[in-house]
């Protein structure tokens, strides 16, 4: 444990050169052992990355590293060492579906860079390869040699990057937010097997990651990293417990806590503004003369009712069908059975003038701010936009409403003259949310509107999407794969997975006591930001959940049991 | 992989179907009696003999019927005969179709070998001299018009150097009206592998092969090259109509013996029996020529071939 495998001292990087040149990163300085996780902490921006990247020689051009790392008795950032990438220093990067190349086998991208290296012949790599597939967990590793990227799901990808990088025998492996693409019962299980590859080869791990959740649950040590600089660094008991610097403090509250319970849920006897039922729609793939090769349920048979001024959040992981089910009911997906009314009038069924009519009662907020604005729009022309379609307020009338807007969602109103990319991430996300509640809206569907942002914006958005409720009486369909989030907003939770509602109640209901087994597992693999409490159950095995009919299990607590 | 392919026959077939009927109609999409417009040239035919030249193309009879009949032609490998000379149209044409393919693969060939690493050396040396030096000659390859690439060809190579002769057919005969085809169509091709390439080196899979320590060459080669190369792929199978077109043009300059200069002669005499053929053929070399890309493709992305 004692002995340390990289030295870093006074690293920075650097864009551009001479006068014009934007420093990056400060001068960091960490030491990282054998069988040692550091995690980096910080926002996008934070410099982070860039820290990682410049360890492996892999800067951008333009993008320069001074200071010193050493590392097997050289310094890395020495432009006339060759970098020990790979054998020295291995890196998986977070977007699994992208980081393999596509048009290669899998035991091609596992067994090339072994030969390269001169580690293994042909033959003894294919049999390493498959030794190392089995270990990191990939079941029947033989065929999955000769299959190609796509023919897997995400987790198993990045069992196969980890494999990949393992296969090397790095000293150092560094994680560049390895599981921020994945869903949280994955996540579960990548960080598990990133640990037991710590504990059994001795290898340096460096996790960089957003997520204190992921940090409380992994980390030995931990730097916390801010605009390029070091902010704060020791224990992860230390950071946690006693957090020195107010950046820290600050991203640790930002952190939704599963702990904390923030909705008081009145229960309402009303009728319902929407009501759903046996609502169904298949995609079929692979088509070839209107025959169907595959069939995927992604929304069946479902039944829900959302009242009015409730946040009823849809919970799933990727595949469950909720951003379907949200996506059917702003009639952007056509349902293939059931029917949905909205105070009354049937949604389904309405088209021409009558449905654009209704569509000013439904409106949604996407999870990328940066792909739902129009970047030739300025934003006041965005939030106007509804308006104008909708009302027959004036010219004056809509800028002074738009200003309005501005100014309710915490944007000040002379920014309406601005275009997208003039804006954060967390203020095109205000755009969004004023550009949706321009008209008026009855229901809000509001897919995953924080997915994309930094915890500290994140929680923000959730304050001001709670103020809105609160002031506006606003009644919102809250998609998320989140459950900490979740908790923070809604009144109610609807558990989905492959298309079917597994559970359904008041949200402290099915918080405190799940009774679903597939709820339990994701409550479960949730990383909870506390070091003294890691996880230690293993994430259940995915397959085996019961799927039958709801039963009322509680007074308004539903499940599929 | 085989119903991919399959179902790119059947789309093929159906393609070529549309064709025939399309075929059939051309010959009233002219205004005026067809028959009388194609002697309109020729001095003294009798009105009978005109009305028997309507009756063997089965003028006089209703266009479905005449679809029908020209249909069971068809399946029999009749595509009619030459109102000039008489002889069957299939046989003219297949005289002549081979010279137009050895032209246009050869061109196609040119075009690959000249295009496709120049487009890959501009995007390794992004944004240096080099990369902008070869970009200026690839939009002047892409602006020059065939007929003035081909004159000029011809001026220098056959005229004042007098290396190549300047028209007829054979091995030597081809070099010139291949390079003109072949020339233009490399600056399309540099143009798209330098973008293509360029796209794939930013994407993540490229930063996940260096970070396991693979030499550049091997990262370009094995990575970079073949997912780059889909798209110039696809532009490939684009390409061959493209060139099969242009063979038109360039077959006229060189007076090369094949089915683009036949089809130049039958327009101008009106003879439409040979214009069907020839449409007919030029949309089954393309149909053909796309289905064997589409092939490749799946070969070079396992993603379509859908396991």
């Amino acid at each position: 444990m004692s002995s340390v495998l990289l030295s870093v001292r006074d690293l920075s990087v650097t864009h551009g050169s001479g006068t014009r040149a934007v420093p990056l990163v400060h001068s960091v300085n960490f030491d990282l052992a054998r069988g040692q996780i550091l995690s980096i902490v910080g926002e996008s921006g934070s410099g982070k990355s860039m820290t990682s990247k410049a360890l492996m020689g892999l800067l951008p051009p333009n993008v320069t590293a001074t200071g010193e790392a050493q590392f097997r008795g050289a310094n890395l950032l020495d432009k006339n060492i060759a970098p020990p990438r790979g054998t020295g220093i291995g890196l998986i990067f977070q977007e699994p579906m992208t980081a393999l190349t596509p048009v290669l086998t899998i035991g091609m991208q596992l067994t090339e860079a072994m030969v390269v290296h001169g580690l293994a012949d042909a033959r003894d790599a294919k049999a390493r390869a498959i030794q190392m597939l089995e270990r990191v967990g990939i079941p029947n590793p033989k065929q999955r040699m000769t299959q190609y990227p796509h023919e897997l799901s995400g987790g198993m990808r990045q069992r196969v990057m980890i494999a990949m990088m393992m296969l090397l025998e790095p000293d150092i492996l560094i994680a560049d937010e390895p599981t921020t693409a994945l869903d949280v019962t994955v996540q579960a299980q990548i960080l598990d097997l990133l640990r037991d590859i710590v504990r059994d080869t001795d290898v340096g791990l460096i996790l960089i990651t957003h997520d204190m959740g992921v940090v409380a649950e992994m980390a030995e040590d931990v730097m916390v990293m801010k605009a390029g600089r070091v902010v704060e660094a020791g224990s992860v008991h230390q950071i946690f417990q006693a957090p020195g610097d107010a950046y820290t403090r600050a991203l640790l509250d930002a952190v939704p806590s599963v702990e904390t319970a923030s909705v008081d849920s009145k229960p309402t006897d009303s009728q319902a503004l929407l009501s759903i039922r046996h609502l169904s729609k298949t995609f079929s793939g692979g088509r070839a003369f209107g025959i169907a090769a595959s069939v995927t349920r992604a929304v069946d048979d479902v039944s829900l009712d959302i009242m009015p001024g409730e946040t009823l959040a849809l919970v799933g992981e990727s595949g469950s069908g909720k951003s379907t089910l949200g996506r059917i009911l702003a009639r952007l997906t056509k349902a293939d059975k059931g029917n949905v009314t909205l105070a009354g009038t049937d949604l389904l069924s309405l088209e021409g003038a009558p449905l654009r009519q209704e569509r000013r009662k439904i409106q949604m907020i996407f999870q990328d701010p940066y792909a739902s604005l129009d970047p030739r729009q300025s934003v006041g022309a965005a939030i106007a936009e509804p308006i104008k379609i909708q009302t027959t307020l004036s010219k004056a009338d809509r800028a002074k409403r738009v200003a309005q807007l501005l100014s309710r969602v915490g944007l000040t109103p002379d920014m309406a003259s601005r275009f997208p990319h003039e804006f954060s991430g967390g203020q095109r996300q205000r755009v969004s949310i004023a550009r949706a509640i321009a008209a008026g809206p009855e229901l809000i569907i509001a897919d995953e509107p924080t997915s994309a942002l930094d915890v500290s914006i994140q929680a923000q958005i959730l304050d001001l999407l709670s103020d809105l409720k609160s002031e506006n009486g606003l009644t919102m369909l809250f998609i998320s794969h989140d459950l900490a989030v979740v908790r923070q907003v809604a009144d109610r939770i609807a558990v989905m997975r492959a298309g079917r509602i597994l559970e359904f109640g008041p949200t402290e209901a099915v918080w405190a006591s799940p009774r679903h087994p597939y709820t339990k597992a994701l409550i479960d693999a949730a990383p909870v930001p506390d070091p003294s409490r890691k996880r230690s159950a293993r994430a259940h095995a995915l397959d085996t959940f019961p799927m039958t009919p709801l039963i009322e299990a509680a007074p308004g607590h539903w499940v599929a049991l | 992989m085989w119903r991919f392919i399959g179902t790119r026959v059947a789309m093929g077939a159906l393609t070529i179907w549309v064709t025939t009927m399309l075929v059939t109609l051309l010959i009233h999409a002219v205004p005026g009696d067809p028959v009388q417009i194609m002697y309109a040239q020729s001095q003294g035919t009798t009105p009978e003999q005109i009305e028997q030249v309507r009756r063997s193309l089965g003028l006089d009879r209703s266009i479905p019927v005449q679809y029908l009949m020209y249909l069971e032609r068809l399946f029999q490998g009749d595509l009619g005969n030459t109102i000039r000379g008489g002889q069957p149209v299939l046989e003219v044409i297949m005289q002549r179709l081979p010279n137009t393919l050895v032209l246009a693969v050869a061109s196609m060939f040119i075009a690959i070998v000249i295009g496709v690493p120049i487009g890959f050396l501009a995007a390794y040396r992004e944004g240096t001299i080099v990369d902008i030096g070869l970009m200026v000659l690839a939009i002047a390859g892409i602006s020059m018009p065939h007929f003035w690439l081909g004159l000029m060809l011809l001026f220098f190579f056959a005229l004042e150097l007098g290396w190549l002769p300047v028209s007829g057919n054979g091995p030597m005969n081809l070099i010139l009206p291949a390079l003109t085809l072949g020339l233009s169509n490399a600056a399309i091709f540099a143009r798209l592998t330098r973008s293509s390439m360029i796209d794939v080196m930013n994407q993540d899979f490229v930063q996940t092969a260096f970070a396991k320590g693979l030499p550049k060459a091997i990262v370009l080669r094995r990575h970079v090259l073949r997912a780059g190369l889909l798209p110039v792929v696809t532009m490939m199978g684009l390409q061959f109509a493209f060139m099969m077109g242009g063979a038109i043009v360039v077959e006229n300059i060189f007076s090369w013996n094949g089915v683009g200069r036949m089809a130049v002669e039958a327009i101008f005499q009106r003879d439409y029996p040979i214009i069907q053929g020839f449409i007919l053929t030029f949309s089954v070399v393309v149909v053909v020529v796309a289905i064997a890309v589409d092939a490749l493709y799946a070969v070079l992305d396992p993603r379509i071939r859908r396991a």
